[in-house]
């Protein structure tokens, strides 16, 4: 039984593959008992879904940063979405480019930006947190004055909203709900991209050394500016991939798309605590991330039917600030009694 | 000892009272203002400097507080959120209840309190980063905010607040209100930081926390007054915010302001890594970003264009502090 305690609590994926369940049944019991306004199934479930394809991949880009240790953190991601996506939306709907390499240049687009920061925070050794805030103002406000606060939302743009529609899966596809094709050309590659980059590459092993413990990792002739840097890049990469993603779903370029509101890189950063990664680096895995997501998309999709009206979005925020806060202090709490890490 | 050596000695344990970062800061104001002046004849007036200062007091005013809390190690995220509840909680009470300027002021800066003492009690005992725990947080205040907003706008605000406020009444001899408030709290809490333990010890604890624990200094206590005063100052700045708006508060009040409070303390020179800054250098440094908003407006330009100078001078400012370290060390 302790051990099953420690587990838990030691495990962050354990914890929250529970926690993903205790929702699920939780509103499928509220479903039953006919207190949702809408049917809580499984078809549901599915199509909420397609929330979770910028929310994961953003987190992932969060991951990278942050493992990368020295308080690494990146807030411009949500001010790369928004340039990044204008600049898709010259490219794709004002100049005609062919679809593959307007996508190809904004995800290089993203990649430039976020080197921009690698530079500043591992070669000139800015804090991450200012470099990225300084660059979160700079492409933000670049973003809105290069097409003169106009969105773009030409015919081609507007014909783009058909990749977030849901597809129904081949061979099995009549036994199981549709699901959305942005988990499959976007969100599936890049989870696997960013696990084979981790797991299964030298790079991914240096990233981890460096952020566990960065003077060591020279000593031991790691090239530590090097690996850091490019933890930027492929955040901004990811987020320039984000960028389509985002003007697919609104049928338009919007310039404020990422920085809108609450902006995307809190969420972002929220999701990555939320799956493990430790803000102090060097910990922190794909899986982790992933169920973070699973765990905080379907919550928020049950707590859309649970309230009536603007109050659903209202409880989504007590909902993410609660999870994350107790996420927080659990991780606190586990290192203090079990010594480890919580992973 | 003789009287020369003690204020050899105290002069090495004091830092300078004005750091470097704040003379060029000063520099790069008047030159920025003087350059504002050639080109709109608008500028130097008081029609154009009174908004200028009345619109630099929130920022700044919790500028201080944030100077102090980074100065300790941490960072507070939250104070978008904060200022969001407190100005709503506060127009509600000005609009439902009809209550007056001091009540309106006190009921304000005690929900800030509560909020600031939420995160102090989180960061201090929870033994949890900062930065975690306010981005929590802040998520929490905003959905507190928009609970009590009920749904849409806060409609009829009555001028109870004039007082903080852009008009006729929220100046004397010219001087708002606001900014003169502003600027009495900072001088106050700089002579604190400076010239007594209890400040000293902020210092201490953003050095080296573990250190200045065994030397004495009530940490977690420390920095759980730290976001305690942060949160009462994020109660009064929400004052001047209703002040300074219309009678109508709408839901996006204190959006990416945490963001705006930060970087006027960034490029004030105080290091994030805690251990070192000032709250004057905050207090210039929000006036810098105030006044280069006011400039671009002024001189016609699209009002965002002012973000990408924000971003610059945060690059500049900080750079030339590494840079500064970089000598120290090299030395």
């Amino acid at each position: 039984m302790s051990r099953a305690v420690r587990i838990l609590l030691t495990q962050r994926i354990a914890l929250l593959a529970v926690l993903i369940v205790a929702v699920v049944v939780t509103f499928f019991v509220n479903d039953a008992g006919g207190y949702l306004t809408a049917p809580y199934d499984f078809d549901y479930m599915s199509a909420a879904l397609i929330t979770a394809v910028p929310l994961a991949m953003l987190g992932l880009a969060e991951m990278l940063v942050i493992l990368s240790g020295r308080g690494g953190i990146d807030l411009s991601v949500g001010a790369i979405v928004s340039l990044a996506g204008m600049v898709f939306g010259f490219a794709y709907g004002e100049w005609g480019w062919p679809l593959w390499l307007a996508i190809l240049a904004t995800a290089g687009f993203g990649a430039l930006l976020g080197a921009v920061n690698g530079f500043l925070v591992s070669y000139i050794g800015f804090p991450a947190l200012i470099a990225t805030l300084a660059t979160f103002y700079a492409y933000k406000s670049l973003a809105i004055v290069i097409n003169d606060q106009q969105p773009i939302s030409t015919e081609p743009i507007q014909e783009l909203f058909s990749i977030s529609r849901s597809v129904e899966l081949p061979l099995f596809g009549e036994y199981v709900p549709d699901v959305p094709l942005g988990i499959f050309t976007f969100l599936l590659p890049t989870v696997v991209a960013v696990w084979v980059l981790l797991a299964r590459t030298a790079y991914g092993r240096r990233l981890y050394a460096i952020g566990t413990n960065d003077v060591a990792a020279r000593w031991a002739g790691l090239p530590v500016k090097d690996t850091r840097f490019k933890a930027y890049v492929y955040a901004g990469l990811i987020s320039g991939l984000v960028a389509v993603v985002t003007v697919g779903q609104f049928a338009s370029a919007r310039p404020d798309a990422g920085v809108s509101g609450n902006g995307m890189a809190l969420p972002a950063i929220t999701i990555a605590v939320l799956g493990g990664v430790a803000i102090t680096g060097g910990i922190g895995r794909v899986a982790g991330v992933v169920l973070a997501t699973l765990l905080i998309v379907w919550l928020n999709a049950g707590i859309l039917l649970a309230f009536v009206g603007n109050e659903g979005s209202q409880y989504q925020l007590l909902a993410l600030g609660a999870v994350l806060v107790f996420a927080a202090l659990l991780n606190g709490l586990t290192n203090r009694r079990y010594g480890g890490s919580a992973s | 000892m003789t009287a020369v050596a003690e204020a050899k000695i105290r002069k090495r344990v004091l830092p300078s009272p004005v750091t470097g970062q704040e003379v060029v800061l000063v520099g790069v104001i008047v030159v920025l203002w003087a350059a504002l002046a050639v080109s709109t004849p608008a500028f130097l007036t008081a029609g154009s400097i009174q908004p200028l200062l009345v619109a630099t007091a929130p920022v700044a005013l919790i500028g201080v507080g944030m100077t102090i809390v980074i100065i300790t190690g941490g960072i507070d995220v939250s104070v978008g959120g904060a200022i969001m509840v407190c100005s709503v909680l506060t127009a509600k009470a000005l609009v439902e209840a009809e209550v007056g300027l001091a009540v309106a002021v006190l009921l304000s800066v005690a929900a800030g309190g509560l909020l600031g003492l939420v995160n102090g009690v989180l960061i201090a005992y929870g033994r949890v980063h900062a930065i975690i725990i306010t981005f929590g947080t802040a998520n929490l205040f905003m959905f507190l905010g928009l609970r009590i907003f009920g749904s849409g706008t806060v409609n009829g605000i009555p001028g109870t607040l004039a007082f903080f406020g852009r008009g006729p009444d929220g100046r004397t001899l010219g001087v708002p209100h606001a900014f003169l408030i502003t600027v009495l709290l900072t001088a106050a809490a700089w002579w604190w930081l400076r010239h007594t333990a209890g400040g000293r010890h902020f210092f201490a604890i953003g050095g080296d926390a573990q250190a200045a624990r065994l030397a004495g200094v009530r940490v977690q206590r420390r920095v759980l007054s730290a976001y305690v005063l942060t949160g009462l100052l994020v109660g009064l700045a929400s004052c001047f915010v209703i002040a300074q708006g219309t009678s109508t508060l709408d839901q996006s009040v204190g959006a990416g302001k945490e963001l705006a409070v930060i970087a006027a303390v960034v490029i004030g020179g105080t290091s994030i890594m805690g251990g070192r800054g000032s709250v004057l250098g905050t207090l210039l440094g929000a006036l810098l970003v105030q006044s280069v908003a006011s400039g671009v407006t002024q001189l016609g330009w699209r009002s965002q264009l002012s973000d990408l100078f924000v971003g610059i001078f945060i690059i500049v400012a900080v750079g030339a502090d590494l840079l500064r370290a970089r000598a120290r060390r090299n030395r």
